[in-house]
């Protein structure tokens, strides 16, 4: 045995001549695989405008869209009767070119522009679309989840191809916003809709936009081409591609090597930080529209005291979770409405972090020690903020419980409206309506949004309707606002803000409040 | 042909069992897929309507049954969130996958087979030891982790290849161009794991009696390891390229996120997460039959490799 070990070890030996060569082979065949790069080709410079998207987008059609993606590309490619001026949320003309509203606020006659066409020779644009997209919403049928938007409306007549008249059921002063280019609101083609059919439409979107749909590359890619006869003139670049890139890390170093040109959906603290510090690129920011609201359950024990929910309000540290947490990227919210509304006050009670009031109120109601459970859906960032929370609960003698769930059990669970507490923002249009009907209306409790059951304000929702006039409304949306603060049906965390980046190539670009952007003012510079 | 009939008769068996786990797994999974479709804002109704659109009001088991009747005549139903057919979104993604997961390997086995045959043949050495710990490394490092170390490295600091491993139109070389990373990250850690199972078959097979016989029948040393112990260790190596691909695709899902790269993997990924059952089952399907087929066709190569398993 002893002496088979050496003549194997000594074979070894001899062979190591020809290893050694071999593995020199080897090793350069792996610096080549991994180093073997060659440097990043210049791009060239056609007027192409390449957006980042975080995920891939699903259906375009404006009765049934949702998400921030679909309703990106959609900006592009429809026009609405009206819509939020980008910088100032004021509501302006688009395929309308101006209205009147009756004496008593329930007829809107509105004049459309002349001369609109639809995309891909779908013929032109009249008031009898805008009739057939409105009531297209309205039918169950089409099963759209934005017929309650536009429930107020009793008769669409259309007098002229020009001309549309809207008859409301009842005064209501918000209406311009229901019709605002977002959702519901984007104008849809009788005759495209008729041709394509319903089910197809949804990703061959026919509009009167500055883009025109081109092709949709699952996983990949969206491609839109510029409408060289938009009516308010040709839009700057030749075509606009919305590129799917998940990873917010990946698409930040995708921008500052000149892959991309937009950042859109700029989330993660560290990559806007990271991407602010950098200065190789131009980070926007803005309050957006919704704020991030802990939902608190009234009709559940002990929740239904309103000193309980004022003490948990004052046990959650705020500011600290947005300058820990978000690195100072969120702001703090004093109501559930953000500063981008034209109806917000901060004329609200407010509820500043004091663990000591806290467990001074909490003792007042006669609660002693309890378990709360805190549901979140399993996304970023809210599956993680619980944990403070909790943390700040636990030192008023709350016991809160964790419970983070995959977003589909999530909603089920919302759904229910069993839940004790759920995390819900309401992403739009600077329309107040929105949250406030959504979050605190008896109509929308469970399976809506209203998982407080919260039902103090019926009687301001119905003055909210019949305000007419602009500093009437601001009066009643001013009282909802403190009722609804001074009974914590909701405890808002923070005010989002929307971060947008992109490179220096890209000029003229205007951000939005409704998580979403333009295109159409962009023009790309010359590298 | 008795052994391509029953090679078929098997495949048909495998893919069936996997569809219809499938098919009841994705059910269990709590979530509503018009609730996914619609959003948040979508009425009681409007839901109710979806369902019956999409035929989801139906019990389970009458779904099933409509379901392996379509799938038997061709149809795998539509996604319920773009409405196309299942089936043709998922062979769009088919080749940026296939793509990946064949690039991977051939990294893998470039790097992997050679390696594990070096340590084999230098078991104890130096150089045995730092390439078996480097491939420890290799397998325990995470592979998403890899791809982004890569990216940071390749992409940021040095700007050697596109942060985005998928380029919009261009030529072969700009589409090679975005592959080398993940391509070359998924190759390296599926090339750890054939490096350390190529080491095992090959000592296995050095420590033979015919492998010792050559030797003392004075064969040239190169001869023994490339020709006569490699050719005996080449069926369980082979088994090791045919369970690392079904190991690639898999890894694919991660390298596809990191990388933003389309492919079928993602597409599973997001399906899951919309609840759209017929696409995660197309998914499945297609990811099954990939699996089931390269390594039927690596049973027909064992036959090639050592005609003895032809036979069997």
């Amino acid at each position: 045995m002893d002496g088979i070990n050496r003549k194997e070890r000594a074979g070894r030996i001899e062979r190591s001549g020809v290893n050694r060569r071999q593995f020199g082979t080897l090793l350069a065949a792996g610096a080549l695989v991994a180093g073997g790069g060659w440097p990043l080709p210049a791009s060239a410079a056609p007027p192409v405008l390449r957006v980042r998207i975080g995920s891939d987008i699903g259906n375009l059609d404006p009765a049934r869209i949702f998400q921030i993606e679909n309703q990106t590309v959609a900006t592009q490619i429809f026009n609405g009767l009206v819509k939020y001026d980008e910088a100032s949320n004021a509501i302006v003309p688009d395929l309308a070119t101006g209205w009147e509203v009756s004496s008593d606020g329930t007829v809107y006659s509105f004049a459309l522009r002349s001369g609109v066409t639809w995309h891909k020779g779908f013929g032109p644009f009249t008031s009898d679309d805008v009739k057939f997209s409105f009531e297209r919403v309205l039918d169950p049928q089409t099963g759209s989840s934005y017929s309650g938007q536009l429930a107020s409306i009793k008769s669409i007549e259309t007098p002229s191809p020009d001309k549309v008249v809207i008859t409301l059921k009842e005064p209501n002063s918000g209406f311009l916003h229901k019709v605002s280019a977002f959702n519901q609101g984007w104008i849809v083609s009788r005759k495209a809709l008729g041709e394509i059919g319903d089910k197809a439409f949804a990703l061959n979107p026919i509009g009167t936009g500055p883009f025109v749909f081109q092709n949709w590359a699952p996983g990949r890619e969206v491609k839109l081409s510029a409408n060289k006869d938009y009516f308010a003139g040709a839009p700057k670049v030749e075509e606009v591609q919305f590129r799917v890139i998940k990873d917010e890390t990946a698409a930040a170093i995708a921008l500052e090597n000149g892959e991309i040109d937009i950042f859109f959906g700029l989330q993660q603290p560290e990559v806007i930080q990271r991407l602010k510090g950098g200065g190789l690129v131009t980070v926007h920011d803005r309050d957006a529209n919704h704020t991030i609201n802990l939902v608190l359950n009234t009709s559940i024990k002990p929740l239904g005291d309103v000193r309980v929910r004022q003490a948990i309000y004052h046990a959650i540290n705020r500011k600290a979770l947005i300058d820990g947490f978000f690195k100072g990227t969120k702001s703090e919210a004093s109501g559930f409405l953000t500063s981008s509304f034209q109806e917000f006050t901060d004329q609200v009670p407010l509820f500043p972090y004091d663990p000591a009031k806290a467990k001074a109120l909490l003792k007042e109601a006669g609660v002693g020690s309890f378990t709360l459970d805190l549901v979140a859906p399993g996304a970023n960032p809210y599956d993680k903020i619980v944990v403070p929370i909790a943390s700040d609960l636990a030192a008023v003698g709350i016991d809160a419980k964790i419970k983070v769930l995959e977003r589909g059990a999530y909603l089920q669970a919302r759904n229910k409206g069993t839940v004790p507490t759920c995390i819900t923002g309401v992403v739009g249009a600077p329309d107040p309506d929105s949250p406030i009907l959504s979050l605190f209306a008896k109509s929308s409790f469970p399976p809506g949004l209203n998982t407080a059951h919260y039902e103090g304000i019926e009687d301001l929702i119905a003055a909210a309707r019949n305000a007419q006039g602009d500093a009437a409304r601001k009066e009643v949306y001013g009282k909802i606002q403190a009722k609804v603060m001074g009974d914590v049906p909701v405890i808002p965390l923070y005010a989002d803000h929307l971060y947008i980046a992109h490179t220096k190539k890209v000029s003229g670009f205007v951000q939005n409040s409704l998580f979403t952007m333009s295109a159409y003012p962009v023009s790309l510079l010359e590298a | 042909m008795d052994r391509l009939l029953r090679q078929l008769s098997q495949l048909a068996i495998t893919v069936f069992g996997i569809v219809t786990v499938t098919f009841f797994l994705v059910r269990m999974i709590p979530g509503d897929p018009a609730q996914y479709m619609l959003g948040d804002y979508a009425t009681e109704e409007a839901l109710a309507t979806l369902r019956a659109q999409l035929g989801l009001d139906q019990p389970v088991y009458v779904q099933y049954g409509l379901y392996v009747l379509r799938a038997v005549t061709g149809d795998f139903g539509s996604s319920v969130v773009t409405g196309r057919p299942a089936l043709e979104e998922i062979l769009f993604s088919l080749p940026d996958s296939a793509i990946l997961a064949f690039a991977g390997l051939v990294v893998a086995v470039v790097i992997g087979i050679p390696l594990g045959i070096l340590t084999a043949e230098r078991q104890g050495s130096w150089s045995d030891m730092l390439i078996m710990i480097v491939a420890l490394f290799g397998i325990s490092f995470p592979v998403f982790w890899l791809g982004l170390a890569s990216v940071l490295l390749f992409s940021q600091e040095l700007k050697w290849f596109p942060a985005l491993g998928a380029s919009s139109g261009g030529g072969l070389l700009t589409h090679l161009h975005h592959l080398v990373l993940p391509a070359g990250v998924l190759g390296i850690s599926v090339a750890a794991y054939i490096t350390r199972l190529t080491r095992s078959a090959m000592l296995e097979v050095l420590g033979q009696d015919c492998i010792r016989v050559a030797r003392a029948m004075g064969v040239p040393e190169r001869r023994v390891v490339w020709r006569l112990a490699l050719k005996n260790a080449l069926v369980p190596i082979l088994a090791i390229v045919g369970v690392t691909f079904a190991w690639s695709l898999g890894s694919a899902i991660l390298i596809e996120v990191v990388f933003s790269r389309p492919g079928i993997g993602s597409m599973i990924l997001k399906a899951v997460s919309a609840r759209d059952y017929q696409l995660v089952q197309a998914g499945v399907l297609v990811l099954a039959v990939a699996v089931v087929l390269v390594n039927s066709l690596l049973d027909l190569a064992y036959g090639l490799v050592d005609p003895r398993l032809s036979t069997r």
